[in-house]
């Protein structure tokens, strides 16, 4: 408890002084002589006083009057005290839709514990209290605008669902604090279980952050890797088992050919190991799955989905220090299943490396699409593109003179490579390089360093890079897409299409050609006309569910907290304390008078 | 001179005897049996002849019947001390009328019963200072009663209703009917009226309280002086003290008439504005006082 004004405690002082000073005085009574005395009680109570002095005596007026004092003035002091439930006027509730949410560590999952809570936040809120809800998935959105409605609050929340995609809590928490600012009383609550990057760009400005961490075990064994290869030895397939627990596990994996059960291993995992292995993939068969058996507390990462089409899905590494739009326009690709890291790893197979700015010599993938460091120096100070012949595949449907670019690469090309765009002057802008073994798409200025990425031709460039390093061998039906990933595939006509889920359906509108599917967000099959998606979880972040104690967001790292409290004005409970306490003295008083 | 009754309360008391709850011994041959057996006309028992026994009791029909000499006895007569205690403090001047009216009127129908009945009167002011105590006897002495009552009863002395009655207690009376005629207001009042019973008394106490002692009309803040001791008690006269004073009042007067009783005396609480003849009629006739 604490005291919003405790200097009005001194009041107590002078006016209890007061109180006991008039009972200090003597009362003058009226004489009357009786037959005998004996019979009668000395019971005096003395509710007026008209001469001086005499000793106190204790009285229960005495002590109700000062106890009415003591609770009015402390009610005067605004005593506040911790109270489970919203604090300040308008509270904005982020609910993390992630995949590590679905984990069943908590009952029925840390999802439903997140909504449960929530329920009891809007059930607590007092009639004045505005709410907004906001739902952290894969793309973050508004579920429920500010109100102070419990009723539409809840409609809001039963319309939730919980994700096997990679959530964005960083951009929901930025737009939480945009509907907190300027609210004179705001607290954001992320109802989440910390498992997500270190969070940046975000200021909540005045209003408050809390973070009541949902979720208790970090035991969890994924499929980290699933892949099939056309080796000299013959069609292969690559697996990778980990272990993101802190104990060790033991889980039985389960290989299917074209749905037909064709290999099954036992694999015991201490904490933290991968474990991979190489095994001989049936011929013939075209769809290759895996499945984990083990009851762990995350469902969606122990299945995952291999085509024998090896075009039918880019396995992209992208190193890079930070670069939203190159992650994001890389990611509009349906067949890309995309890793991201800082630094170029030692280990792992990739089709795909996409170097954004980084230099390295040994690098873990079949091809490479290079964004500047190539050594040659970025001294090349805003430069212009020369007219690109419209001929190259690569350049099809960009277009480069409007770009700006503020600081590229000088020299000549390297040795083998094939100038696709030129800077004014013959500086090579853009270049492919067919090597041996390797092709290699390389862009002689890093994206940031130029508004290239803000152009409409990024996307575009990029896919058409991807589409001359791994060209499809085929055009196949079947694709696998990484959940909550929004793909557009081209559509025959502009009828409706229906999208048959594993657990709905949903009626598509073709625009301009193509269909864009925003509701891959669960694992599992899916079916769009003659096409087979198969939606995959694969990411490390997710699967790593090990509740998270602190996160740090905007660079303020933010501990959890048990329960949502608030401190709850009492002065008004006091005061009615006082009055009752008054009432209860006027009452003695008119009794005993 | 004042007879202190009416001729219609002497015509009510005529006929009447007081009649105590056992009999006691008498000074002089009087009307009253006693346990005494003695000489008179009402047969007592017989019981075996013994040499030097008045051959005038031998019972010669049975001598006569039985060959064997018993000797008749009779229970003897002899006077009734009726000794008319009467309260003089200063707080039987309480009431409207007060108090002490009554229980000088009281005292003189008594006194007349008694009187009448050949019984030794002996009035007694308890609560005001010692006086020798004075028989009287034969109705021609009610006049004297009277003028004593009217002489002694109207002027109080120093008030102590337990230190009279201990101080009677130890004159070595003859015991006898106590008639007290009092409030009964001192907390000890009680004890003495036991000690008295102890020693052979018969005490019946008609306790007189007025109308507002027996429920007070005070209110606000108050200082009491006690009538007597001078005493003084500060009250905040509200509910709750008039409810603890009522209390106070009926457990007094439930001690007064449990020490009466505990020696076979009786007990009256009336109220001084009550008519001497309510009080003859309504309490002291019911409660067995007189004998036809």
């Amino acid at each position: 408890m604490s005291l919003i004004a405790p200097a009005a405690l001194l009041w107590l002082i002078p006016l209890a002084g007061i109180i006991i000073a008039l009972y200090l005085l003597k009362m003058r009574r009226r004489d009357v002589r009786v037959p005998a005395t004996f019979l009668w009680p000395a019971m005096t109570y003395e509710i007026r006083a008209n001469a001086l002095f005499q000793k106190l005596k204790f009285s229960w007026l005495m002590v109700l009057q000062l106890l009415a004092l003591a609770a009015i003035v402390f009610a005067l002091a605004r005593p506040q005290m911790l109270q489970r439930g919203l604090g300040g006027a308008v509270t904005v509730v982020v609910i993390d839709t992630s995949a590590s949410m679905s984990a069943t560590d908590v009952k029925p999952s840390r999802f439903g514990e997140a909504i449960r809570q929530a329920e009891g936040l809007i059930s607590r809120a007092q009639s004045t209290d505005r709410i907004a809800v906001i739902e952290a998935g894969s793309v973050p959105r508004v579920v429920a605008a500010l109100s102070g409605e419990p009723s539409r609050l809840r409609l809001a929340l039963g319309e939730l669902r919980p994700t096997d995609a990679e959530g964005d809590v960083g951009e929901a928490l930025r737009l939480a604090a945009s509907l907190a600012a300027n609210q004179p009383s705001a607290r954001i609550v992320l109802l989440s279980d910390g498992v997500f990057p270190e969070v940046s760009n975000f200021s909540p400005g005045k209003a408050e952050v809390v973070f009541p961490r949902i979720g208790t075990s970090s035991e969890n064994v994924a499929i980290s890797a699933f892949a099939m290869a056309d080796t000299p030895r013959g069609r292969e397939l690559f697996y990778g088992v980990r272990n993101f627990g802190r104990e060790a596990a033991g889980v039985r994996l389960q290989l299917f050919a074209d749905g037909k059960l064709f290999d099954s291993k036992s694999v015991e995992l201490k904490p933290q190991q991968t474990v991979g292995e190489t095994v001989r993939a049936p011929a013939g068969a075209k769809l290759f799955e895996a499945k984990l058996e083990g009851g762990d507390a995350l469902a969606a990462d122990d299945y995952a989905v291999a085509l024998s089409d090896p075009g039918a899905s880019v396995r992209v590494l992208l190193v890079t220090t930070g670069n939203l739009f190159l992650e994001r326009a890389l990611t509009l690709e349906p067949r890309v299943v995309l890793d991201k890291s800082a630094t170029v790893p030692t280990s792992g197979e990739w089709d795909v490396a996409v170097l954004d700015g980084i230099t390295a010599e040994r690098i873990p993938a079949r091809t490479v699409l290079r964004f500047g460091a190539l050594g040659r120096g970025l001294n090349l100070r805003k430069p212009t593109f020369a007219d690109a012949s419209s001929g190259q595949p690569l350049l099809r449907g960009v277009e480069l003179s409007d770009v700006y670019v503020d600081v590229a690469e000088s020299g000549v090309a390297p040795a083998g490579a094939q100038v696709v765009a030129e800077f004014q002057g013959g500086t090579p802008a853009i270049m492919t390089r067919p090597a041996s073994g390797r092709r290699e798409v390389i862009v002689g200025f890093r994206p940031l360093d130029s508004d290239f990425p803000l152009q409409v031709g990024f996307p575009i460039f990029l896919a058409n890079a991807l589409e001359w390093l791994v060209p499809p061998s085929s055009r196949g039906t079947k694709m696998v897409v990484s959940a909550g990933r929004t793909i557009s595939l081209p559509a025959p006509s502009d009828a409706p299409v229906t999208l048959k889920g594993p657990a709905r359906s949903l009626t598509l509108n073709p625009t301009n050609g193509s269909v864009l599917l925003r509701d891959l967000r669960t694992v599992g099959k899916y079916e769009i006309g003659k096409r087979t998606l198969h939606v995959i979880l694969r990411s490390d972040l997710e699967s790593a569910i090990a509740p998270q104690d602190r996160v740090v967001l905007g660079g303020t790292p933010i501990a959890s907290t048990n329960a949502i409290t608030r401190f709850a004005d009492l002065w008004r409970w006091v005061a009615l304390l006082g009055l009752f306490i008054l009432a209860g003295e006027w009452w003695l008083f008119a009794r005993r008078s | 001179m004042s007879l202190l009754l009416s001729p219609t309360d002497f015509r009510m008391l005529e006929g009447l005897r007081l009649a105590p709850r056992r009999p006691f011994h008498g000074r002089i041959r009087g009307e009253r049996l006693t346990r005494r057996r003695g000489v008179s006309i009402e047969f007592a028992d017989y019981r075996e002849y013994t040499e030097g026994d008045d051959l005038r009791h031998l019972d010669w029909n049975v001598l006569a019947r039985l060959q064997h000499p018993v000797i008749k006895t009779y229970q003897d007569e002899e006077d009734l001390a009726v000794y008319l205690m009467v309260d003089v403090s200063a707080s039987m001047q309480f009431g409207a009328p007060a108090k002490a009216a009554l229980a000088r009127d009281t005292a003189a129908a008594l006194a007349y019963v008694g009187l009448c009945g050949q019984d030794a009167v002996i009035p007694v002011a308890i609560g005001g200072s010692r006086q020798p105590l004075v028989t009287y006897r034969g109705r021609s002495a009610y006049a004297r009663v009277a003028a004593w009552l009217d002489r002694n009863l109207a002027a109080t002395g120093p008030s102590n209703l337990a230190q009279s009655l201990r101080e009677f207690a130890r004159q070595n009376a003859r015991p006898g009917f106590i008639a007290l005629l009092s409030d009964g207001l001192d907390p000890a009042a009680a004890n003495e009226l036991r000690v008295l019973g102890g020693r052979g008394f018969e005490v019946n106490l008609i306790q007189i309280l007025a109308p507002e002692e027996i429920d007070p009309d005070l209110e606000g803040d108050l200082r009491l002086l006690d009538a007597e001791s001078g005493a003084q008690v500060e009250l905040t006269a509200n509910r709750d003290a008039l409810r603890v004073y009522a209390e106070n009042l009926r457990a007094h007067n439930e001690g007064l008439e449990s020490a009466c009783r505990r020696f076979g005396g009786r007990y009256h609480l009336v109220r001084s504005d009550t008519a001497l003849s309510s009080l003859i009629r309504d309490h002291l006739r019911p409660g067995g006082w007189f004998q036809k």
